[in-house]
């Protein structure tokens, strides 16, 4: 959910998503959902003559699941911020993790 | 229960205590990321910054065993970057000793 | 059910005898008693990982402290602490008495 949250305070950044079939993906972030799907508007494809089917896509839509990487502007995140809020929802998270033992 | 790791009860415990810190993340596909960790989630999802990935590209020689090629070494810095936790196999925070 | 053999054999009429008493039963028990202990994990790729199991949870991610990472009965890498994410583990072997 953390991540979630973080991801939605990138919209309207431009990120470059890097998929597990490592196809690069560069464009503007327009939503995410809870599954990290993510859509991208005004994208580019790093090596355009390895994947020239891609040339002539402006938008898409991508999986949560086939996402290795996403890169992001550095900028856009207070990395203290995202550290505090890790901490306190980590105890959340424990909750729900199953324990072992007891 | 307790060993040498300042009470550690939770596998995340570990992780928790290297917010902030350089760590060492071994990930599938003979990747390898060193880099400063700002947040988790259960899943292993990271975002970490100033992250120097090293990729071993193994390059069969001809004539060599099939399991000894030349062993390359491809490395990326990214500034920040969000690692989807799938592909995490091990995080090892930096060193205290 | 008499005294005619040495080694007891297990009483006829109880009710579904345990196998033969290693400590306890449960793979539950198995890994409450390796907590602390040195283990071996063996992940899917075939890496092993050598260390003293700090703990476990229910998702089998683990944290060790002292590991040796071995490919190939290789020692290629050591770590103070390490975290492994539990769906890459196969299984976690006792490398000490339980």
């Amino acid at each position: 959910m953390l991540i979630f949250s973080v991801f939605k305070t990138l919209t309207d950044q431009t990120v470059i998503v890097e998929l597990k079939n490592d196809l690069l993906i560069t464009g503007v972030l327009k939503s995410v959902d809870q599954f990290l799907n993510i859509r991208l508007d005004n994208i580019q494809i790093s090596d355009e003559v390895r994947h020239p089917h891609m040339i002539a896509v402006k938008n898409c839509f991508i999986r949560g699941s086939v996402v290795r990487y996403v890169q992001i502007p550095a900028d856009a995140v207070d990395t203290q911020l995202l550290e505090d809020a890790t901490r306190r929802g980590s105890r959340f998270c424990y909750k729900r993790c199953p324990k072992f033992p007891d | 229960m307790d060993t040498s790791s300042a009470g550690i009860q939770e596998p995340f415990d570990l992780i928790r205590l290297s917010l902030n810190e350089r760590v060492f993340v071994k990930l599938r596909g003979d990747r390898e990321l060193t880099g400063v960790l700002h947040a988790y989630d259960g899943h292993m999802n990271l975002i970490m910054s100033a992250v120097e990935e090293t990729i071993m590209v193994v390059e069969p020689v001809e004539g060599a065993p099939h399991s000894q090629g030349s062993v390359n070494y491809v490395k990326r810095k990214m500034e920040m970057l969000f690692v989807r936790g799938d592909g995490v196999i091990l995080v090892s925070p930096p060193s205290r000793t | 059910m008499d005294d005619d053999s040495t080694p007891p054999p297990p009483a006829n009429d109880a009710p579904a005898p345990p196998p033969p008493a290693l400590n306890s039963g449960s793979p539950t028990d198995f890994l409450k008693g390796v907590v602390g202990k040195r283990v071996v994990v063996r992940l899917t790729s075939g890496v092993d990982y050598r260390g003293v199991l700090s703990c476990l949870d229910g998702y089998m991610n683990i944290a060790l402290e002292q590991t040796e990472e071995h490919v190939n009965g290789r020692v290629i890498n050591r770590y103070g602490d390490a975290f492994i994410r539990g769906n890459n583990v196969l299984y976690i072997s006792a490398a000490e008495a339980i």
